[in-house]
């Protein structure tokens, strides 16, 4: 895949000018997009917690928390600026139904909530998002232009 | 000693957990072989510790649709067991229950459904079982739930349950063969680490 850079679970991808950042099957996971329209500078995350709790505070990208505050660190000093970055996501759904257990189904729920409270707190605009549900998504992310794109299984593309 | 992390597993440990997926997984298929009324065997079992990206491309690459059964283990282990049922299984199983195929994943109505979560839970049930004789351990199993979709989805949910305490998901479980051919249906078992532990010291390879 020419010019795609495949973001993998628990990781994040920057470009810049051209490129498509692409994520897989986010289920309850979440893909942000968070990018400088002035530089046109992008950077596509893949969390799938809403808090990182671990000792040590290792591995960043897993949490929406850390990961998020981690990506405009490093897109500032590409030259990006929190006045100017702007986010979309997509991602949250709850996969599987189950009757008499909360937990599975909360993790999506739980990420979207983290994930927005973690761009309020940073001054990030949330432009769009294609959340919740019960559908996979795919998203890919155009740096050139910052259009975002959802692709699932049995529903039309969704251009964010 | 008792393991902080999957990858602290021990060869001996691997071995005992294998025989576990070995009896479960051949439980399992013999029930799937009653069900289905056709030969079922069992190709060897696996235990494997994977990344989470590992695990999404040893499972068929994350945008593939698939059907999956998920059940929850509750009781004295914690823990999710997956069928995952790619479509030559789906039609595999709606042959020979119901005498009809479908030619993609949409042919799937409420029957069809219904058929193939029966299928799930019950091979998932039958290697719980085999599973709670062999250890004297007491697991609930909950009610199954079922989806058809992106794949990489449906292995993230055993992940996501367990990613605050590893970076690994530990799977036990095999494939199957019918008639001399494998069967695309993998039966997984994810539990967490304290569970682990809790099975590897009841049957007698853990001190902790």
């Amino acid at each position: 895949m020419d010019n795609k850079n495949i973001i993998g679970i628990a990781d994040m991808k920057m470009a810049q000018t051209t490129g498509t950042l692409i994520t897989y099957a986010l289920g309850s996971c979440i893909g942000i997009c968070l990018y400088d329209q002035r530089i046109k500078l992008g950077a596509l995350i893949h969390i799938m917690l809403p808090l990182n709790m671990e000792t040590g505070r290792t591995g960043t990208m897993k949490y929406a928390d850390t990961a998020i505050r981690e990506t405009l660190r490093q897109m500032e000093a590409k030259g990006g600026s929190k006045a100017r970055i702007t986010a979309k996501i997509a991602g949250g759904a709850k996969m599987f139904e189950i009757v008499g257990s909360n937990s599975i189904g909360n993790i999506g729920q739980r990420n979207i909530e983290s994930v927005r409270m973690m761009l309020k707190r940073e001054g990030i605009t949330l432009l769009k998002e294609d959340v919740g549900g019960t559908i996979a998504r795919t998203l890919l992310f155009d740096v050139a232009t910052g259009s975002a794109c959802v692709r699932c299984h049995g529903r039309p593309d969704l251009i964010l | 000693m008792s393991i902080k992390d999957y990858d602290e597993l021990t060869a001996l440990e691997l071995d005992t957990l294998k025989e576990v997926g070995s009896i479960g997984t051949g439980n399992a298929a013999t029930a799937l072989s009653e069900l289905i009324g056709r030969e079922v065997r069992i190709q060897s079992p696996e235990v494997r510790i994977m990344g989470y990206n590992e695990a999404i491309e040893w499972i068929g690459g994350p945008e593939e649709i698939t059907a999956g059964v998920l059940v929850r283990l509750g009781g004295q282990m914690n823990g999710v067991m997956l069928s995952v049922q790619k479509l030559d299984f789906v039609n595999l199983v709606l042959e020979s229950m119901m005498g009809k195929k479908v030619p993609d994943y949409f042919g799937l109505y409420e029957m069809e459904s219904s058929a193939l979560i029966e299928v799930g839970n019950i091979m998932i049930s039958t290697f719980i079982n085999a599973l709670s004789g062999l250890a004297d351990v007491n697991v609930e199993l909950s009610v199954p739930a079922f989806t058809v979709d992106m794949q990489g989805a449906i292995m993230a949910v055993p992940m996501a349950l367990y990613g605050g305490q590893s970076d690994y998901i530990l799977t036990i479980g095999g494939r199957f063969l019918c008639n001399g051919k494998e069967v695309p249906c993998r039966l997984l078992m994810s539990p967490d680490i304290r569970s682990l532990n809790f099975l590897l010291r009841k049957l007698g390879v853990s001190g902790g």
